[in-house]
């Protein structure tokens, strides 16, 4: 098989997968399949995808963030308890904080030479502790008057179709269009790829880096403000649960977390793919408990069968 | 040479200054008996730091820490004398939680060395597994103990001191004989240094990188026990912040996440700083929020001081 050959496979596997799922479910309840159930499970899986589609730059530099529950959590919060007072800056202020988290990681990554598992496991953990600072320690209910003044762009319905999915599919298009058309784009690849050609080549690397770290922690940071939307509440552990099955659905898409390979589409087929799987597991009787248990295996399955292992001399 | 020695020694003098700082503050914290509260609080860290050291001595990571102790705990309550099932085998629980430990150990290592993925991934997947059996099996639910003397491993007292501080100074001493008296101890310390070379020279790296993650499931096996005995109950919760703590004892002990640097009595002191810090952090009255926050920063802290950067080109 040549390149070009195994490269098209590689794009193929993901959005057969989503088919042969989707079918599978439509086999069993035909309802599935009708335009507006569609539309709503879509609607559903755009928080997961919007927390993943910042993330997939991180990872297709050979990184990764495990901060994105925590960002997200923390700017549910800041939303919630400031749009009483501030109205709609209070958005603003909650996007440049997920963004700050980001930028945190980023100078940790890059002058202190922190990997970056261990130094966005830290930057998580000191933006629960702001998410709690934040909260009072508790969750916080957002006033309806509150909520369709500010959040309706995120839950309310445009021409009959729900908010969220075309969120979802304006970050799909910007963040598609900057890996493409832009030259940091182009060097996230490079980079993921083969950092110290990159780095031999005179480029900054650092740059790179920092701005793909920030972009994870704002898409973070807008996945909370959504959540937030949805669920009429922030809290500090709103988006716990998030990390596992948002880097499963990156990396069920295809993006192997060596590096160099991966793109915003192939996310957002993994998320559809996972949201997919947690229907039908329910369809099954599989319990909400048990689904954790699936998704940690086909995590460790999907690296196992995505991961570039000529690129690694040593396995840590 | 003298520079490693003030490196290995930096930690005790960290220690003193604390103690120093926080007894200035609150003349209580030098209490005999806050003194058996410290010991007694950083019994089932220091067991948790004994297996994390040798993994992250090796170079790599495990993210399955609170996982494997949540489930343990769980096995561990299922088997004493309670509420939910009809087993009561008093103190034989021990060895099946701590067997079953190892067991998850071993599915960590071997997915690790056999399907060579990196050990962030496996054992953050497989984590993620164990907790959703310690769910599921429970339904949500927790297990509560009503065996006594099954409790008295962590609450009753021998010469004195709570025997939970027992268990864990009998944990150091095995861990201690591991690293300085046996093949297994040096074939970690010439993987964590120099892979490739240690591999050339006959080392069985792969065996020695099952062993290592076996190891570190045996001792959170035995953490679960010694959780489920202090809080009288098993559930999949239990051990949440676990992992941070352990990471956190870990490298401000000063062993490097880099491999190769550090020992286990480095992580022992470790634990100290950790656990001295939140006690004193109570006593001055700073929010319980806080302190996830402050883990975190110390993490980076550490991690920075402790990084041989002359061996890094490339941080991912």
């Amino acid at each position: 098989m040549t390149e070009k050959q195994k490269e098209l496979l590689r794009n193929l596997v993901p959005i057969f997968t989503l088919l042969i799922l989707v079918f599978g479910i439509a086999a069993y309840e035909p309802g599935f399949l009708r335009p507006a159930n569609l539309i709503t499970v879509t609607a559903d899986t755009m928080t997961l995808f919007l927390m993943a589609s910042g993330a997939t730059l991180v990872i297709m530099l050979g990184s990764i963030d495990l901060s994105i529950q925590a960002i997200a959590s923390m700017t549910s919060c800041i939303v919630a308890a400031m749009l009483p007072i501030f109205g709609g800056t209070a958005l603003l202020f909650a996007l440049a904080a997920g963004a700050t988290a980001g930028v945190l990681s980023g100078l940790v990554v890059n002058y202190l030479r922190i990997p970056s598992f261990v130094a966005t496991l830290a930057i998580g953990g000191i933006m629960t502790s702001v998410a709690f600072w934040a909260s009072d320690e508790r969750s916080i209910y957002i006033s309806d008057a509150d909520k369709s003044a500010w959040l309706n762009w995120a839950t309310g319905t445009t021409g009959g179709m729900d908010n969220e999915v075309l969120v979802g599919l304006a970050v799909l298009a910007g963040l598609s269009a900057i890996l493409s058309l832009t030259r940091f784009g182009r060097l996230v690849r490079a980079v993921g790829s083969q950092e110290r050609a990159v780095v031999a080549s005179g480029i900054n690397v650092n740059r790179v880096k920092f701005l793909a770290f920030v972009i994870s922690g704002f898409m973070a940071g807008l996945a909370g403000l959504v959540m937030a939307a949805r669920l009429g509440s922030g809290s500090p552990t709103l988006a716990s649960e998030f990390l596992l099955p948002a880097i499963a659905c990156i990396i069920v898409g295809g993006t192997a977390i060596t590096g160099g390979v991966g793109s915003i589409w192939k996310t957002f087929v993994g998320a559809l793919i996972i949201a997919v799987v947690r229907i039908g597991m329910t369809f099954v009787g599989v319990t909400v408990f048990a689904q954790q248990i699936v998704f940690g295996l086909v995590l460790v399955l999907a690296v196992a069968m995505t991961i570039d292992r000529t690129k690694v001399a040593v396995v840590k | 040479m003298a520079s490693i020695n003030l490196r290995a020694l930096a930690p005790i003098g960290v220690f003193f200054l604390l103690c120093f700082v926080i007894a200035v503050f609150s003349p209580n914290f030098l209490s005999v008996s806050n003194a058996i509260r410290i010991l007694n609080a950083s019994a089932i860290p220091v067991v948790l730091v004994m297996g994390a050291t040798f993994v992250i001595l090796m170079g790599s990571i495990d993210l399955s820490v609170e996982g494997i102790v949540a489930l343990c705990a769980v096995v561990t309550a299922s088997l004493v004398l309670n509420d939910t099932t009809g087993a009561n085998l008093g103190l034989w629980a021990v060895p099946f939680a701590v067997l079953a430990g190892g067991l998850i150990g071993a599915v960590n290592g071997a997915t690790h060395v056999y399907l060579k993925v990196p050990s962030f991934m496996v054992t953050l997947g497989i984590g993620f597994v164990c907790l959703g059996i310690a769910t599921a099996a429970l339904g949500g639910f927790p297990v509560r103990i009503s065996d006594r003397g099954f409790r008295a491993l962590t609450l009753g007292r021998s010469l004195g001191l709570p025997n939970g501080i027992w268990v864990a100074a009998a944990s150091v001493f095995v861990a201690l004989i591991i690293q300085e008296r046996t093949r297994l101890g040096r074939y970690v310390y010439a993987i964590g240094t120099d892979e490739i070379t240690a591999r050339q020279s006959g080392v069985p790296v792969e065996r020695t990188r099952v062993l290592v993650f076996v190891l570190a499931g045996l001792f959170s096996g035995l953490a679960g026990a010694m959780a489920a005995a202090q809080l009288g109950q098993g559930h999949a919760l239990i051990a949440s912040g676990r992992l941070f703590t352990t990471i956190t004892a870990v490298v401000v002990g000063g062993t490097a996440l880099s491999g190769g640097v550090g020992s286990v009595l480095n992580s022992v002191v470790g634990v100290l700083i950790v656990v001295v810090l939140t006690n004193g952090m109570v006593l001055m009255g700073v929010p319980p929020f806080v302190q996830q926050g402050v883990q975190g920063f110390l993490i980076i802290v550490a991690v920075s001081l402790a990084l041989d950067r002359r061996q890094l080109e490339v941080v991912k």
